[in-house]
């Protein structure tokens, strides 16, 4: 039991020099920060290693254009910044968090065209839930990193600089809010007054299209009228959003009549 | 520090707090945490050409560079409230969110460009990331110090900081065991480290 440990500590130290530059996959990355949040040691070597990244970053400095820099301060100008960390207060559900999220994507849901400083705010308002989530307790974490890593995606979406957005109908009620960026391959969807559906059926989401058609996932459950956001990725050329009624274990092909269906 | 650095902020309508003479960067830091848009600008011209510098390394693509500058400058904006000085130099911090999200961006889309990414990396002569390194004080001293790694550890740290790859990826373009590279890599920054005069 206690060499166990000890090799796997010794696994871990040895991926530190790996995870100080961030060439480390996913599931590597997210052991380790489990083993650093218990080892002193490993987060004391990972700080100084950071120190030594970050010399070879600034060593590659480069002169950046006025435009962008003009960009970016507009872009701070109308968003939002996470207050500090304030211990009294009560850790939200993730459930909650996600309805606070839609309320956010809702107020966006005016103008035809988002310009890149909206969808900037936007994604900084999505990704204040990050904040939130990072005074939940331990045993929410996976849960958390989920609800982190999408909500991330979602930002890059939002902030995508041909990122457009498209409303749509859905039968039987409610409107679907599309946002969807080509460079990026994927959109945000949420929907606002979906029809309650019984415990044995869900909605499901698909794209569709010459490549074929793939099922993008089952929708949450609803939330004060709100549903998502949820993200599909790897667009295709041609695809259609499309949204079903299946059983609630979800469906490998559209079952059911489309209840929305939206060119992209 | 830069051209970008010298430059006056437009439509400035009072004196910048930032502009204050010694104020660094986790100072500067400070004062955007509490909404200091003239500070924010000051934290720009003194970190933003690092940021861009080391995102267009990784991304190499200038346009998408420039997303990746203004997402990571806009969550040192968002979040200046959590950097904590107690666990590393306000320098440090930005760089980490600016180095992972250039990496985090590159490969979200690298499963359909991988092929042609990795014959196009194997063409790439090492030196030629070293040799980029020009001028400047701290920049000699990297390069010195990059200089005094073995051939595998400067080959595994360049690969994986200014390319973007995983140690995987550098075990398969350098044809050695992934757990050689692992431990290349931890070796290699912390010799780096040593040189560069980094307290452990």
């Amino acid at each position: 039991m206690k060499l166990t440990k000890r090799s796997q500590i010794r696994d871990a130290h040895t991926l530190a020099g790996a995870y100080a530059m961030d060439a480390v996959s996913a599931p590597d990355r997210e052991r380790f920060e489990r083993h650093l949040a218990g080892c002193e040691e490993c987060a004391q070597e990972i700080a100084s290693l950071r120190e030594t990244t970050a010399m070879l970053g600034t060593a590659a400095a480069e002169p950046v254009s006025a435009g962008l820099k003009e960009r970016i301060m507009a872009a701070a100008a109308v968003t939002r910044q996470q207050p500090p960390a304030d211990e009294t207060e009560p850790v939200l559900l993730a459930h909650g968090t996600w309805a606070r999220a839609g309320i956010w994507f809702r107020s966006l849901a005016w103008p035809s065209r988002l310009t890149l400083v909206t969808a900037g705010a936007a994604a900084a308002a999505v990704l204040a839930v990050a904040v939130v989530f990072g005074i939940a307790n331990s045993s929410m974490q996976q849960q958390i990193d989920q609800a982190q890593a999408s909500s991330q995606q979602i930002a890059v979406v939002l902030t995508a600089q041909d990122a457009r957005m498209t409303t749509g109908t859905v039968a039987g009620g409610g409107t679907a809010t599309i946002v969807m960026s080509g460079s990026r391959h994927a959109l945000v969807f949420t929907a606002q007054g979906l029809h309650a559906l019984p415990g044995s059926r869900g909605y499901e989401l698909w794209l569709i299209g010459p490549a074929g058609t793939r099922p993008v996932g089952m929708l949450p459950a609803g939330s004060h009228g709100m549903t998502g956001p949820v993200i599909a990725s790897g667009l295709r050329p041609g695809d259609h959003l499309a949204l079903t009624a299946e059983s609630a274990n979800g469906s490998a092909h559209p079952d059911t009549p489309m209840m929305l269906d939206v060119a992209l | 520090m830069t051209a970008a650095g010298s430059q006056e902020p437009r439509n400035r309508a009072r004196p910048a707090p930032a502009a204050r003479a010694g104020t660094d960067l986790a100072g500067l830091i400070a004062l955007v945490a509490r909404g200091e848009a003239t500070a924010f600008d000051a934290v720009f011209e003194q970190i933003g050409p690092s940021v861009f510098g080391v995102v267009r390394r990784v991304i190499r693509d200038p346009a998408q560079s420039e997303e990746v500058t203004q997402e990571v400058m806009l969550e040192v904006w968002r979040s200046a409230s959590k950097f904590d000085a107690g666990r590393g130099s306000a320098t440090a911090w930005v760089m980490t969110l600016a180095h992972r999200r250039a990496v985090d961006r590159v490969r979200s889309v690298q499963k359909e460009a991988e092929r042609e990414r990795r014959v196009a990396v194997a063409e790439i002569p090492f030196d030629q990331v070293i040799e980029a390194v020009e001028s400047g004080l701290e920049r000699e001293r990297v390069r010195r110090c990059l200089g005094s790694l073995t051939e595998v550890q400067r080959e595994s740290v360049t690969l994986a900081y200014y390319r973007g790859y995983t140690y995987g990826q550098v075990a398969s373009l350098l044809g050695v065991p992934t757990g050689t590279v692992k431990t290349r890599m931890r070796d290699a920054l912390i010799r780096m480290r040593d040189c560069l005069g980094v307290p452990e």
